[in-house]
């Protein structure tokens, strides 16, 4: 078994530069979180009663738990599927999604008017409410994250026993941990259910879950070579092209079948006739369509940007900014809440268009900074990038 | 919605026509619930001038809770800090309350407001119209129909002021739209309204009968059937994706045996 760990000269994190702007913008989120405690969320956001969830929700929740999805589809894939080729991602993206569900948590803590009450979600339960569902979605699953990812921590401190202990049971953890966060993402599209007189016809539907888990599935897979790419860039610890080859072969036949899906319901909804003629709404809509499902769709039915790094992490990014875009439009741009001019008093009228505070980016801006520091101290103490036999694939090569 | 509920049901009925924008109503309401000036349960908007010279006109809206008879805060609400009374009113418990605003986005009607300017010591919490359960427990009418001076607002049964709606439309079918909103709207609300213009320039939204919760309860139903089919399923194919790989491991172990007897 190895217990010390190679260090790599450049994963060194003495206060280089780049750590030091992380935590000076972590210290900023911080400030300004205390400023919301004491003086409302009203002082530090342009959320107002015409707006009552702006950019938190859709960066910090919508986005966040979206980019996490790689866990569950990673896990799926070598614990589920038994192809033990992915084993070596399964790691990274256990690491980054149970860092995106913290991150969330901690993100939910300024967001919600009455942090402290957070304990009333197992004392008051209201089963027709899908936040009371995501709510404990995200407990229970960061929870197993957790478990998953603690043979790293167990190896890491010479306690082996503990680590095989779990590991024996990783299949049933797996199984239990793939179901919530299949229902987790598909939550997050049927949190919109209950506005249909609110959410654009474009993006408003019953299939709103199905379309959220589809999406969910292509984000995991670009999620996971967009970190295995920079991990391999800027830590000199990555993974092989031909494993993500692999996944993004995967990528177009799941972009298809969310097209379909998508445009078939536009179709049977009779919906089609909002795309070219809805202003903002049909730009949004084609911007978030072409850059997140056609672009990588097609980038990624070629063989020859598979196989080329550049080419992958190029294709990851693309398909992340639309597919972002996509859970900011139904979170937020896409929303139209009842026209303020006409029965909304004066006192509530403020921020009617809703955009943003520089503070309430900041709380946002520093929860991720404090995750990627996270990310960067956790591949540099634990053997996440190491398989769990203790080999290093992209060293070993 | 069965109609000895309707028979129950304690509703208001605001005439748009008889609506002189005098906002005793919006006084009444605070000084009844205690409500600080620059906050308000309800209130009433104009859409200014309408009309060409010499046809001109003024239309105002008094605006608070729908009570909803389904409501859909209070579906949505994950603490379960709303509850509705049988009788109708639709109220709020601030001591479950834990600040998500879902409801707020749950209502097609926009009616929950939030402190967004309280800490967390100040308490920022939801506030919206009760229909002031205090005052018709003991046979009065709420806060705001006893103040107003024209009658734009009454308060009574639900199925009498239905009533008392139509027969107005049926008496002046030239003055009225030929519809009260709230009959139907979002499976019927305990605040029915008439008007003269068409109803979406007061501002309100265009509602189908069936109330915006029901398609997301109804996903929600699925739920725990969803996590059970799934949770089979991914068992089912890791048990055999298991079989599959033993099975070929042991063909491959008996090839492997069978060769080298070959060989001899």
């Amino acid at each position: 078994m190895k217990m010390q760990i190679a260090i790599n000269p450049r994963l060194r994190f003495h206060l280089s530069p780049f750590v030091a702007i992380l935590l000076i913008l972590m210290g900023i989120a911080f400030i300004v979180a205390m400023i919301r405690y004491i003086y409302g969320i009203g002082a530090i956001s342009n959320l107002s009663n015409a707006y009552p969830w702006g950019f938190w929700v859709s960066f910090d929740l919508f986005t966040g738990i979206a980019i996490s999805s790689g866990a569950f589809v990673l896990t799926s894939i070598v614990y589920i599927l038994k192809l033990e080729e992915f084993r070596p991602l399964v790691r990274p993206t256990l690491l980054t999604g149970l860092l995106g569900y913290v991150m969330e948590v901690i993100a939910l803590l300024v967001d919600l008017g009455h942090p402290e009450r957070i304990w009333h979600y197992f004392i008051y339960q209201n089963f027709t409410s899908f936040l009371l569902a995501i709510g404990l979605y995200v407990m229970i699953y960061a929870t197993i994250m957790m478990v998953e990812l603690a043979p790293a921590l167990l190896e890491r401190l010479k306690l082996q026993k503990f680590a095989d202990l779990i590991k024996r049971y990783m299949k049933p953890l797996v199984i239990i941990g793939a179901t919530i966060s299949v229902l987790h993402q598909g939550s997050l599209g049927a949190l919109l259910l209950i506005q249909p007189a609110k959410l654009f016809p474009l993006w408003w539907t019953p299939l709103l879950p199905i379309l959220f888990f589809i999406s969910a599935v292509a984000i995991a897979l670009a999620m996971t070579i967009f970190e295995s790419s920079l991990s391999s860039r800027y830590f000199h610890r990555g993974l092989e092209t031909h494993l993500l080859e692999k996944l993004a072969a995967a990528i177009p036949y799941v972009l298809g079948l969310y097209l379909i899906v998508r445009f078939v319901q536009l179709a049977l909804a009779d919906d089609l006739q909002y795309l070219f003629n809805s202003g903002t709404m049909s730009i949004l809509f084609w911007t978030e369509v072409i850059i997140g499902s056609i672009i990588p769709l097609i980038l990624f039915s070629f063989k020859r940007i598979r196989q080329s790094p550049s080419g992958l992490l190029t294709g990851a990014i693309i398909l992340l900014l639309g597919m972002i875009l996509d859970r900011f439009d139904v979170s937020w741009l896409a929303v139209k809440h009842p026209d303020p001019i006409t029965y909304i008093p004066t006192f509530m009228a403020n921020n009617v268009h809703y955009f943003p505070s520089l503070p309430e980016v900041s709380i946002s801006i520093g929860i991720f900074s404090a995750g990627i520091l996270a990310f960067g101290l956790a591949i540099k103490y634990l053997p996440i990038f190491e398989d769990e036999d203790g080999h290093h694939p992209a060293a070993s090569h | 919605m069965t109609d000895i509920q309707n028979i129950k049901h304690k509703a208001f009925l605001f005439d748009a026509t008889r609506c002189i924008d005098c906002r005793a109503c919006m006084i009444a309401c605070s000084v009844e619930n205690n409500i600080p000036v620059d906050k308000t349960r309800i209130w009433v908007a104009g859409v200014g001038l309408m009309g060409e010279y010499p046809n001109l006109g003024r239309v105002s809206m008094v605006y608070h809770c729908m009570h909803c008879n389904e409501p859909d805060c209070l579906s949505a609400c994950p603490v379960g800090a709303y509850s509705q009374r049988p009788d109708g009113p639709v109220l709020y418990d601030h001591n479950k309350c834990i600040g998500c605003r879902y409801c707020m986005n749950a209502c097609p009607f926009g009616v929950p407001h939030f402190d967004f300017n309280k800490g967390l010591l100040q308490g920022a919490f939801i506030d919206k119209c009760t229909m002031c359960p205090q005052r018709i427990d003991i046979g009065l009418e709420p806060a705001c129909v006893a103040t107003c001076p024209t009658d734009a607002l009454m308060f009574g049964e639900r199925t009498d002021l239905l009533t008392e709606a139509h027969s107005r439309i049926t008496a002046y079918p030239t003055r009225y739209i030929n519809h009260v909103y709230g009959e139907t709207e979002n499976g019927g609300t305990s605040y029915l309204i008439l008007s003269h213009v068409p109803f979406a320039e007061l501002g309100l939204p265009n509602l189908g009968s069936t109330p915006v919760r029901d398609i997301s309860e109804a996903a929600m139903a699925l739920t725990i059937p969803f996590a059970l089919a799934w949770g089979a399923v991914l068992t089912g194919v890791t048990v055999g994706v298991h079989q599959f790989n033993k099975r070929k491991e042991q063909l491959a172990e008996a090839e492997a045996k069978a060769k080298p007897e070959e060989t001899k």
